[in-house]
């Protein structure tokens, strides 16, 4: 597939943002509610995380939908607004795109474990994720990323749900963690093979997010590389979160010890960076002084 | 066939999460008459201690591990009403509360807690997802529970734990029950920090520190 964003990635380094849920957060999102609903209720507080990662350097935000598949969203009873919520996540960050640069649509883990390990069916998440699909595209996004999946399975049905509605490029990051034998997903799936299959289904970019720090990424982009000519995306987590006795939480890795690795990340091959859980504007801002230095 | 022959192809039905297996292998136990609680400890629990090895060595992952838990229970439930019937109650392990915190729906690491305990036998009591702090103790007290199982995969809603231990403190009943918190943002720190009896990593981690607090280990 030709696209602009797929163009660019081959001339340099492409900037995706950070975390959006503790952003809204510190915007007074209160615990335990759906960051999606703000979509509707307080879109100018989600316009201005994307405005401020866009300054921050990003060439791509994610939208505000990662937990907007309705499967995902029936656990707080809103799934019959999934697609107003997913189409207004879309056109929020689009709102807040300078010329030139993009939106990606995000679509994370439905929540549910397919069978025998639980009752989800293979069919029923490819529809979960196509209705999702269907919502980000109508709302304006260049592009899809199903996000921190956990099990190569539900990330191929998630890929042939978005495919399946919108001609648009899908990224597919899984989250492998570091084992002795290698990176792995949670259910097993080891990096390399994740990385074969998901080439073979169709994805125009793959990659991993979430769980590793940004220390142990490499091992886990060298991993993709050497089973997929695809573009790799990394987006690490600054280290586990911490609580204070302030009752604030914290993350344990700096903007400074969270890039001072990522030169390794791109070494082994990553087109596209950003961050995930407790990164922010600052470490986008730190990013984008490395990839375009 | 002998304990020698048996006990082995229990562990190793445990281990391959061969459920029939286990179940015929307890059924025969149980026609036999065998010590049951030996076949517990020497059949079925070097299984399921096996596969907790194999957990954390990287060689398990998850499909595995729910696998062997299926299995293990599948056992147990053949042997646990003739367990309870000679020993008068409930056996080995005691009573567990288990749930993820008010504002919180996350649930998939909690099932996973709460199916290793019952599989390393105890009797778990699981409330669900988004349970009010006052229910654990409700629950506890009803059914005289020893241990209080609190998960939590945000970093917002891990304020409940440390905000669950506040209340037992209030009502005057910290010191009758542990407490142990789990979950994403949880660790070893924050348990002591918040006045937890402690922290696991995983379910297998889970059901070792139950164990050793329940004063089996």
């Amino acid at each position: 597939m030709t696209h602009p964003l797929l163009e660019l990635a081959k001339t340099r380094t492409v900037l995706f943002d950070g975390a959006m849920g503790t952003e809204l957060m510190a915007r007074g999102l209160g615990p335990g509610l759906p960051p999606e609903l703000w979509n509707a209720d307080r879109p100018d507080a989600v316009r201005e995380v994307h405005a401020a990662y866009f300054e921050a350097g990003a060439d791509v935000v994610s939208t505000n939908s990662f937990g907007a598949t309705p499967l995902k969203l029936a656990a707080h009873g809103l799934e019959a607004r999934a697609f107003e919520l997913n189409r207004a996540a879309a056109r929020l960050a689009r709102e807040a795109a300078p010329a030139g640069r993009f939106v990606a649509g995000s679509m994370g883990p439905t929540g549910k474990f397919l069978e025998p390990q639980g009752p989800a069916t293979v069919e029923e998440l490819t529809a979960a994720y196509a209705e999702q699909a269907r919502a980000l595209a109508d709302g304006g996004v260049d592009l899809l990323i199903v996000e921190t999946q956990y099990d190569l399975r539900e990330a191929l049905a998630a890929l042939r749900g978005a495919k399946s509605v919108a001609g648009l490029p899908v990224f597919v990051t899984l989250t492998f963690g570091s084992f002795p034998r290698g990176c792995f997903t949670i259910m097993g799936d080891p990096a390399g093979r994740a990385a074969a299959e998901l080439e073979r289904a169709g994805a125009d970019a793959v990659g991993a997010n979430c769980t590793l720090t940004t220390d142990r990424m490499a091992a886990c982009v060298r991993a993709l590389r050497a089973a997929t000519a695809l573009p790799l995306v990394a987006q690490a987590n600054a280290g586990q979160p911490e609580a204070g006795a302030d009752g604030k939480v914290r993350y344990a890795q700096t903007v400074e010890e969270y890039v001072r690795h990522v030169p390794e990340i791109l070494e082994a091959g990553a087109a596209f960076v950003g961050g995930c859980c407790g990164t922010n504007p600052d470490t986008v801002r730190a990013l984008a002084r490395i990839i375009r230095r | 066939m002998t304990k020698n022959e048996i006990f082995p192809r229990m562990s190793e039905a445990i281990v391959s999460g061969d459920r029939a297996a286990a179940r015929a292998l307890a059924e025969e136990a149980l026609r036999s008459g065998l010590d049951l609680l030996e076949v517990v400890e020497r059949g079925y629990v070097p299984g399921i201690q096996k596969v907790g090895e194999l957990w954390e060595q990287g060689e398990y992952f998850l499909p595995e591990l729910i696998t062997s838990a299926e299995a293990m229970k599948a056992a147990m439930a053949v042997l646990d009403p003739e367990l309870r019937l000679r020993a008068g109650g409930s056996r080995l392990g005691g009573r567990v509360v288990i749930g993820t915190v008010e504002g919180d729906i996350h649930d998939i690491g909690k099932n996973l807690v709460a199916s290793m305990l019952q599989a390393g036998g105890f009797e778990v009591f699981d409330l669900g997802a988004g349970v009010k702090l006052e229910r654990f103790i409700d629950k506890a007290e009803d059914v005289g529970a020893g241990l209080i199982c609190l998960s939590a995969l945000l970093t917002t809603t891990m304020m409940n734990q440390r905000r669950f231990i506040g209340l037992l403190r209030e009502k005057g009943l910290r010191d009758k029950y542990k407490v142990l918190v789990g979950g994403a943002p949880a660790s070893r720190k924050w348990a002591e920090e918040i006045g937890a009896d402690g922290y696991a990593e995983n379910a297998v981690a889970a059901v070792k520190l139950a164990k050793s607090l329940a004063g089996r280990a």
